[in-house]
Order: structure tokens, then sequence, then C-alpha cells
């Protein structure tokens, strides 16, 4: 048989609750959802392989956002966070999460993920931000993915390697049925029937186009298109605050992070060309991002991670977490640069544009115990919506959804799936295949992405969101009539261009919905530049409804943890320029 | 419209001599997250298909016999 | 169309192929056993523990570490002492993963061993198991002649957190090697004994800086450091700016009245991160004679000194309202 040669065909299977995406948060909702059942079934769907799938594939240099007895409460964290997403925060869920993170870094310890400790055996927490404590450095983090799977095999539980989940089925009666997938070498389709899905399928980072011009040269997993949220856009699910997109800082080409959590706690730092801190802002936020981008625009960029005047024992330190976990090919790059952080610093810059909550606020909306507004239906992860997420929220949050699922399994029959609806699925997704002649999935993504740069980047200008969406449309129309998959791994990209679009599209609409500027550069409107909480002190959902894409407002729930008005604007308040 | 290939220098290399995918080995084919990496009809040994590559090295790190080498994309490099 | 689901059943399949002539062969079948996750397959591994071929041995020592408790234990020991130093060291590497304190049996006998590199692995992986009979031999291996057996055992020993072990680690205080002293002194913060206090506090005229580093940011984590207030305000001098910030951080965290002129005369030193620092200390001692020196830095041009001095000026307002209601 010819590479990846397209074999048509279609089969079914069923289990109780389908996990979709094997990265961070799905192996521990599968986990945790085995554990409440054991007699149940879990399938873990990957469109990769879960050894080594996800943002975490090459494990993990540091916990950003460990809430430790001793060093930090869950209150102050839940102000925090609260705080660094300008007020638009439920909550609720990530109060819990806080509450209940710390039982989770003791679970991960017991798996044997590796974590910084003391010689007494305690966790050697960091402090990086000006309030809380929060860092807990794992210089030894590279084994996280290799831990997690041989928990998955011990519980037994079902793993799908390879297949890519397209769209999701629900039965008459609202309720999620299961999803459709695609077998990303072989074509062949694969219909999982489900009491209950989680979606953990990862950021939106295909979504802007890096600098460099490689469309896989990401700074999140290439792998992560937004196939997500796109799918539970077409479920009917609501999406919250897309227009706070996510930003991050990182090294300039080599696209990865740098990692300021990794060296702020030796006393490394941002600086401008002036070799100083310029960043007024504290916990990272849009804020941060935004000063950080008025920086590289001043004349005192460039921007730098400085080490240099750091001890040469220090540095050392420094680069056997940076070049080991992660993004181990940091020290390739910079070997390749001839850059030595003892004479130089690294230059940095920012990233493309994409949807994440990892550290953002945007994603399929949830509650605190992961539930979406879809019956049935979880999310978790980067792509859900509970702000700054890091990986350690992905492993609660993934959590909370794998216990509540199996048990909305446990109380509910299968839903009925209306069969012409496989059908039409699969009919969309062969499409590509079936074209003797047409436009690659490449040229139509690089097109794509390359309008979500000129056009939907911030700043964010009425009149260019109105062009880009015109010249998006037209791509969009080019990717339904003309697209061609010669073989089931460019078949594979074209599903992941389809995600593309839906985000790009959802990006441009939820950003002209909010009529304020808000979250630093994640949602700067120059045709509206004041944050505007008279109006807008509210979510924002998008949706679909009867086949349009729709926003509307949601009220901001009871904050459960008490801000006086002093510490509202704290941030604000920090950045006090200096008069001299 | 008609198509055409195009030239291009792949990141990841793999060193035949080492390589023992040709004995049943699959680690490197079956870790990429972007599913880049096939095994050669010809010689039977792992090679990078597409350059579609995210240089995250699980490729390099979990070959048994140290035959993989993931270099920088030369766009970025 | 074959299932969609990874094989659970495949162990007999790679048993066979353990046989197999060609070592490259064998190689694939322990990669199988190892990611199959089976308990069952930890008994087919240990079968390879004497493999003629060293890359087959290694990865038998890889494939080990998905699993633990005492068989798998058994088995990597065996490999651990393996003349081969890249079998070794995955050995000792997926031994360190192990949390089953009964796998610490197998373990125990080579703390004794003949070579350096098997002893050093031995206590690496005792450490996670925190057994207690694992003290008196960890103490014994404080006496080896190599300095990285030193180190780990004297993780061991400081795991348990156990009192009784305490004149033993304050006896490495004088120890030639500069990494054994400096895990000592990070060892002893547990201890509520005050001469455990009073050792660290000696570290602090340790000739290696970062074991002086060590012992000024351990003092602000022990029960009785503030008994070592003087000596660390002596340490504001030292010629090491990184011993300083610790030292700072530590007087700060317990809130030493005494120190705010030192920490003070530190807020214009040329290290933002000291300066930085010195500013924060002074906001959680909270004394309002640290206010002349925060002004000093109102205006820095390093945003994080203007951010903690600004928060500190607040946390002196609010102390003094305090006082004043």
């Amino acid at each position: 048989m010819a590479m990846d040669e397209i074999v048509d065909g279609l089969s079914e299977v069923s289990c109780d609750v389908l996990v979709i995406g094997g990265g961070t948060a799905g192996p521990m909702a599968a986990l945790k959802a085995k554990m409440k059942n054991p007699k149940a079934n879990v399938v873990l769907l990957e469109k990769a392989n879960v050894k080594r799938s996800g943002a975490i594939s090459m494990g993990m240099d540091g916990l950003n956002n460990a809430v430790i007895p001793g060093y930090a409460t869950p209150e102050q964290y839940t102000k925090e966070i609260t705080i660094a997403n300008d007020g638009i925060v439920d909550q609720k869920a990530v109060y819990k999460y806080a509450q209940s993170c710390y039982g989770i870094i003791e679970e991960l310890d017991s798996f044997g993920i590796r974590f910084l400790k003391n010689e007494n055996g305690d966790y050697a927490v960091k402090k990086v931000h000006h309030i809380g404590t929060y860092v807990l450095p794992m210089p030894n983090g590279e084994t996280v993915k290799k831990a997690l799977y041989r928990q998955l095999r011990r519980a037994r539980i079902l793993i799908s390697n390879r297949y890519m989940a397209t769209r999701l089925l629900k039965s008459s009666d609202g309720r999620i049925a299961g999803a459709v997938s695609v077998n990303t070498r072989t074509a062949e389709m694969l219909v999982i029937k489900a009491k209950a899905v989680i979606l953990c399928m990862g950021a939106a980072g295909r979504l802007g186009l890096p600098t460099s011009g490689y469309m896989f040269g990401t700074y999140e997993n290439a792998a992560n298109s937004g196939d997500g949220y796109a799918m539970a856009y077409h479920a009917g699910a609501a999406l919250a605050n897309l227009e706070c997109f996510q930003i991050n800082p990182l090294i300039k080409d080599y696209n990865g992070p740098a990692c300021a959590y990794v060296a702020g706690p030796f006393g490394a730092y941002t600086a401008n060309n002036e070799d100083r801190r310029f960043i007024e802002c504290d916990y990272w936020s849009g804020q941060m991002m935004l000063e950080f981008y008025n920086e590289l625009l001043s004349g005192k960029g460039p921007v730098f991670l400085q080490l240099k005047h750091l001890h040469d024992k220090t540095i050392e330190e420094i680069e056997h977490t940076l070049h080991k976990v992660e993004r181990p090919t940091r020290g390739l790059f910079q070997e390749g640069r001839g850059v030595d952080y003892r004479k130089e610093s690294i230059e940095m810059h920012i990233s493309e544009i994409g949807f994440c909550s990892g550290h953002s606020a945007s994603g399929v909306f949830v509650d605190d115990n992961a539930r979406t507004t879809v019956p049935g239906l979880y999310a978790a992860g980067d792509m859900a919506s509970v702000p700054h997420n890091y990986m350690l929220g992905a492993f609660t949050n993934g959590s909370f959804a794998g216990l509540d699922a199996m048990e909305f399994a446990d109380n509910h029959d299968f839903g009925a799936i209306d069969a012409g609806e496989i059908a039409l699925e699969r009919e969309r997704v062969m499409a590509p295949t079936k074209r003797e002649d047409g436009i690659p999935p490449n040229q139509i993504e690089y097109k794509t992405r390359r309008l979500v740069n000129d056009y939907l980047q911030p700043p964010k200008v009425t009149r260019k969101y109105e062009l880009g969406m015109r010249r998006l449309a037209e791509v969009r129309e080019d990717m339904q009539e003309r697209m061609i998959a010669r073989n089931a791994h460019e078949l594979l990209r074209a599903l992941e261009v389809q995600s593309i679009m839906d985000c790009a599209d959802m990006a441009a609409h939820a950003s002209l919905f909010r009529e304020e500027s808000r979250w630093g550069l994640y949602h700067w409107r120059t045709d509206f530049p004041e944050k505007d909480n008279e109006n807008w002190f509210c979510h924002t959902l998008l949706s679909k409804q009867d086949g349009r894409m729709t926003s509307e407002k949601r009220a901001v729930q009871p904050y459960v943890v008490p801000i006086a008005d002093d510490e509202k604007d704290l941030y604000d308040k920090q950045r006090i320029r200096a008069s001299a | 419209m008609p198509l055409a290939t195009y030239q291009t220098s792949v990141p990841v290399v793999v060193d035949d001599a080492k390589c023992i995918a040709d004995k049943g080995c699959t680690v490197c084919v079956d870790v990429c997250p972007l599913d880049v990496l096939r095994i050669s009809d010809m010689t039977g040994k792992a090679f990078m298909a597409y350059d579609e590559c995210w240089y995250c090295m699980p490729c390099e790190a979990d070959c048994p016999t140290g035959a993989v080498t993931v270099n920088i994309p030369y766009l970025l490099r | 169309m074959s299932s969609p689901f990874e094989s659970y059943d495949d162990l007999d399949d790679a048993d066979e192929r353990l046989g197999a002539a060609d070592p490259a062969e064998r190689r694939v079948a322990i990669i199988a056993l190892g990611h199959s996750g089976d308990p069952a397959a930890v008994a087919h591994l240990a079968k390879m523990v004497a493999d003629p071929d060293a890359g087959v041995r290694q990865q038998v020592a890889m494939a080990l570490g998905e699993f633990d408790g005492p068989e798998a234990a058994e088995a990597l020991v065996q490999l651990l002492v393996d003349p081969e130093r890249i079998v070794a060291a995955a050995a000792a590497d997926s031994l360190a993963e192990f949390k089953d304190p009964a796998s610490a049996d197998a373990i125990l006998p080579l703390v004794k061993h003949a070579h350096a590199f098997v002893r050093t692995g031995a206590l690496r992986a005792l450490k996670e198991l925190r057994r207690r009979d694992t003290l008196k031999p960890a103490l014994e291996a404080l006496q080896d002649p190599d300095a990285a057996v030193r180190v780990q055992a004297i993780g061991v020993i400081g795991f348990l957190k156990l009192e009784e072990s305490i004149p033993a680690l304050t006896a490495l205080i004088g120890d030639p090697d500069a990494h054994v002293r400096r895990a000592a002194v990070s060892a002893l913060a547990f201890s509520h004994m005050k001469i455990a206090a009073e050792t660290i506090t000696r570290a602090l005229a340790d000739s290696d800086w970062m074991v002086r580093e060590m012992a000024a940011e351990t003092l602000g984590l022990n029960a009785n450091g503030a008994v070592a207030a003087d000596p660390l305000m002596a340490c504001l001098a030292d010629e090491f700016w990184q011993v300083r910030l610790k030292a700072i951080r530590s007087l700060g965290r317990m809130k030493i009245v005494q120190a705010v002129r030192p920490i003070g005369h530190c807020i214009t030193h040329e290290q933002a991160n000291l300066r930085k620092e010195a500013a924060a200390a002074l906001g959680e001692i909270a004394a309002p004679d640290g206010e002349p020196f925060l002004a000093l830095v109102a205006n820095d041009l390093d945003p994080d000194v203007r951010k903690n001095a600004r928060w500190a000026l607040h946390q002196i307002a609010a102390s003094k309202a305090r006082a004043g209601s």
C-alpha cells in the first residue's frame, strides 16, 4: 500500500465516557472517570499519540500557578487571577481549582512526576510575582508524559491514537451522543457513541502565522489547530470571551517560551536595550503584553531576557532546565546562533495570536464542574474558559471533568444518533479526497493565517476587521469548494485548516462584538480605546444559533472572594512611571 | 489548476546505519505529534516525509539507538 | 478495519521476540513490554538483565522504570551494578522514579557496593521511599570517601526529618566538599533543635558563596532562625550580592526590626534584584524607620523596585494605623 493511501471505510464503537485529546487534561480526565467507575468503558481519542502529544510533549519546566499551603491561599490566588483578568472571571471555578490543585500535585508526585524539592523533601516553591508565591520548578520535568501514559495503561483506558475527531453528535433532545472521527493515516472513519464526552483538545495555536513564516514554528504545539473550539461551536456550545486572545513573550524566531518562570527565581528578568526592567504589570496578563509590545516598538526595543548579571554557576542551572525540558531544542537554537547567556542576552519577541486559556481567559464556556452549555459535554485544559490554567489547571480541571462526566454517564443512557447526520459528516470530511484537482491544504492554511496576521492581530481596527472578514470568506469558499487532499495525511491537514478557519471567524466576530478595550494588548480596539465597565463588565458568549454565529453578553457571577475597591485597580496603581 | 512539488530541506535527519525500523521499531513514527515521519518502503528506515516540524524532540529523545537528529528548521535558524 | 484501540494482550507475542537472535529485535520487544503497563511484563523483562548486548540491557533498564515495587527493583538492582555505564545510568534513573517503600529491600544492600556510582544511585532511589530503616545505612554513608555519595545520603536523611539525625548532619559543616556542606545546610531546615540553627549560622561564614547563600536562605525557613539575626545582618556586607539578597529575604520574612537600617543601606545597590528585595523586606518588617530608605527608590529606574517600595510604604502606613487605633 502506498504511503497514507486513502481507505474508504466507516465503523462504530461505543463507550461510557469519551475523552477527546490525550495531552494534559485528557489523560487526567480519563483516569479520574475510570477510577470513579472501574467497570465503565473510557475511551481516550488522540490525533497524535498519547505518549507524546499536546503542549507538554517534552514535559514541563515548572508549575506557574501552584497554590501550596504555607506559600499561598486559595483566596489570595483567586483575587490575583480576578485582577489579572480585569475582573471578568466567574470565581467559583478558579476558587475550586485553587482549593484542589495541591491534592493534584501530590497525586502527580505519586505518579513519579518530579517536582523540585529541598533536602527535606518539601516542595521548593519560588516567588516570581510581586504578590503571591506560586512557582514550583520542575528541572527534571521531562518525564511527565511517560508517567501519565503509565497510569493510563495501568487503568486499562481504551487508547485510540491517530484518530482526529471532526464533529460531535447530539441526540434530538440536545444531549451529547458521541463524536465522528477519522484515522489520520488511512482516512477510515470511526463513529464513537458515548454517554458523555470531554473535550481536552488544547489551544488554537495555529491561528496566527509566526514571523519566521514557517507554518509549524508556532508557540503552541502545532498539532493544536483549534479543533476543539470548532467542534464545540458546531455542536452549539457557547464559547466565552474569544476576543481575549493569547499572545506570549518568546525567544525571537525560535518562537518558544524564554522562559521567565524558569529563569525568574534565579534572578533573571526581561529587560530593554538599556538592560533595564520595563514591565510595570505584575502577574502575567494582557496588560503585561501591552507593555512588552510598546517597548518593542519604542526606541528601547529589542527586548531581552537578561541573564548575564548572574553567576556562571547559576546560568548553568538555568541552562540545564531550559535545554532539557518543555522545549529542549532551545539549546540547539542558541548554539546555532552562537549565543552564550553569560555574555549576551536572549532576544525576545511576542508570539502570533491564538486562543488559549493557559495564560489567558477565553475558551469553551464551562462552569466549576467543567460542564459546557451542552448537556453531557465537558471541556478542560487550554480550550476551556477557566482563566490562567497552565499545566496544573489542565490536570485539575480535567480531573473535575472526568468525575462529573462519569456521574453523568452513570445516570444516562446513550442518546439516539441520526444516521443521516453521520452520512453528511462523512461527505464533508471526505470531500477534499474526491476532487481530481484543486488547491492543497497548505496553501489555504498559509493564506488564512497570513490574513489573520494582517487583519486580526491587535491593535484591532474595525475597518481592518471588516476587510479581513471579507477576505477570509473568499478563502473559506476556496476551502469548501476547491481544496484537494491526495492522501490521508493531507486530509488531516485539510481538516485542521477548517478548524483554523472557524477559529479565525470566531476571533473576528467576538472582537467586533465587544465595543471597548480590555485585557491590555489582547483586546485593544483603537476605535474603542477605553475600558467601559458600565456596558462591558461582562462575559461575551459566542455560539451558533440557527446556523449563524451569534454573540451575547453574560453577567459575571457574584464573587466568592470579595475584592476591595482599592485592590481592583492594583495593577493600574502599580504602573507608576518614574518621574525622573 | 495543476500542482507542482517544491524543494525543502527537512529538519529531522535519520542515520540509516543506526536506525532499526527494519527490525520492527516504530518509536519515532509513533511519537511524532505532527505525524511527519514514515518508514521507507525502499530502505526500511525512518525518514521525514513531511516538512511540518515543531522541533519538539520526542523522535530524537525516544529513539532507542540514537539514530534521529532534530535540527532547527532553516527558516527559524 | 482492525481495532482502533491500543492492545492490552500482546505480552506473549513480545515475550517470544525476546529470544530473537538480532539484538535490535530484542530491543523492539522490550520497548513493547515497557509500554504495556501490565505488571506481568516485569517477569519477562527481568529475564533479560544478563543479555549479552549492552544496548538491550539499557533498554531493559529503561523499560523497568515503567513499573514500581520490589520485583522491578530487584531486576533494576542487577542493572545498576552493570559494568557498562549507559546501563547503570539508565537503571539509576529508573529507580529514582520508584515510590513503593517495599522496593527499598532490594536497593539497601547496594548502599555498601564497591563502586561509588552504584552507592550514589542506590541512595538517590531510597530518598523518595522514606523508610525509617534506611536512616542507619544513610548515616553510615555520610563517612563515604565520595562526595556524591555523601550528598545523596544527606537527602535520604533529610527526607526522613528525624531530630535524631541532627548531630550527624551538623558534623558535615566541616566537610571538605562544598556541595556536601550546601546539602547539609538545606537538610537542617526542618529541625527545631537549637544546634541546627547554630550550625546553619556558622555556615554563613563558609568559604563558598553558594553555601553561604543556602545558609542565609535556610535561616528564614528554620524555626529558630531568628537567633541568627546579627550574623544575617553581618551578611549584608557579603562580597556576593546573591548572599546579601537571601539574607535580606530571611530578615524580612522573620520581621527583624533591628535589620531596617542595614537593609536600608542596601537599597541603593547597583544590582536591581537586591534593591527590589530590600524594598520588599522593609515592607515585611513594616517599621516606620524604613520610610526614609524607601523614599530613596521612589523614582528608581527599575519598575519592580518602585513597585516593592510602594507596597512597603503601604505596609508601614497600615502598621502605623493599627498601632494608633
